[in-house]
């Protein structure tokens, strides 16, 4: 598994299609992708929206990701580096997105971090 | 030593400091700074509780006046988190107080007398959105103590997403 994170709009998905081979048609949208399909897609962006979707479900559902598709590259935002939302519903997001993005890293031969367009590898061989 | 950890929410910045101890067989102690209001709080130290569990942690709940902690070399301390202790500083008055070297110094000491200091901090100054005064003081304090015990510490790591980059010194583990 491959894991491409960063803060919004920094270049995750280029980088995806630029430098791991990835075409626009193996991308499946983690804001409206069928997640019963997921266990096949070659790339999932925006797995943070997906985590959204699937609320509290979305803990057993990464472990799952991990097991059945484990040469997928997951594009995921960093967004829990700011105040405590007020609203719960977001602070589960939130922590959600966390959980699920730790369970991705942990489970990921290598993780991409994407700032301002440049890559640092921060797990992994930096090839 | 000190380590200062930071990093977003549910980053895995928790069992990152708690896997540095894990190697120290003498007096390990936990700073717990959170305070058991609300649901939410409970969920969280309760979450951290069973985390902790078996790992030969005491807990000392100090929510204010880390200076007031009196601890000797043979131990070890991760304190968690400088979020929950600046805010704590701050709002538990009737006015807002600014208690940015009370805690660098409060800090300071303690990693003076301890063997090993492991803080966990937070970064909560990156989603771009304007709060109302009080919050946009916190943000401004709490960054101001990272700055400063980043300055100050022997290692500075952030967690993203469970994996530790570091920022300065070495990573201990």
């Amino acid at each position: 598994m491959v894991m491409i994170t960063g803060g919004a709009f920094q270049g995750k998905t280029a980088y995806a299609l630029q430098d791991l081979g990835i075409k626009c048609d193996d991308i499946a949208d983690g804001k409206e992708c069928v997640p019963a399909a997921l266990g096949k897609a070659r790339c999932i962006s925006r797995y943070h929206e997906l985590v959204r979707r699937l609320g509290d479900d979305s803990i057993s559902f990464t472990e799952e990701l991990c097991r059945s598709n484990p040469d997928a590259v997951i594009i995921i935002d960093e967004i829990g580096c700011g105040i405590v939302p007020i609203e719960k519903s977001e602070r589960i997001w939130r922590e959600n997105v966390g959980r699920c993005g730790c369970i991705i890293a942990a489970n990921s031969e290598k993780v991409i971090r994407i700032v301002c367009g440049i890559p640092t590898v921060i797990k992994g061989e930096n090839e | 030593m000190t380590t200062l950890i930071t990093g977003g929410s549910k980053c895995g910045k928790s069992s990152f400091a708690e896997k540095m101890l894990d190697s120290f067989s003498g007096r390990k102690i936990y700073i717990a700074t959170m305070q058991p209001y609300g649901t939410d709080a409970f969920e969280a130290i309760e979450r951290h509780r069973k985390m902790r569990k078996g790992k030969g942690f005491e807990t000392i709940e100090k929510y204010t006046d880390i200076h007031e902690l009196n601890l000797n070399d043979e131990c070890v301390v991760l304190l968690e988190c400088l979020g929950n202790l600046c805010a704590n500083e701050m709002f538990s008055g009737d006015e807002i107080s600014i208690p940015t070297d009370k805690i660098v110094n409060g800090l300071k000491s303690l990693a003076n007398s301890v063997s090993q200091l492991v803080i966990v901090t937070n970064q909560v100054c990156c989603d771009g959105i304007s709060y109302p005064d009080g919050t946009e003081k916190y943000i401004s304090v709490l960054g101001e103590i990272n700055r400063r015990i980043a300055k100050y510490a022997d290692n500075v790591i952030e967690c993203v997403y469970g994996v530790p980059v570091l920022m300065k010194g070495e990573l201990p583990c």
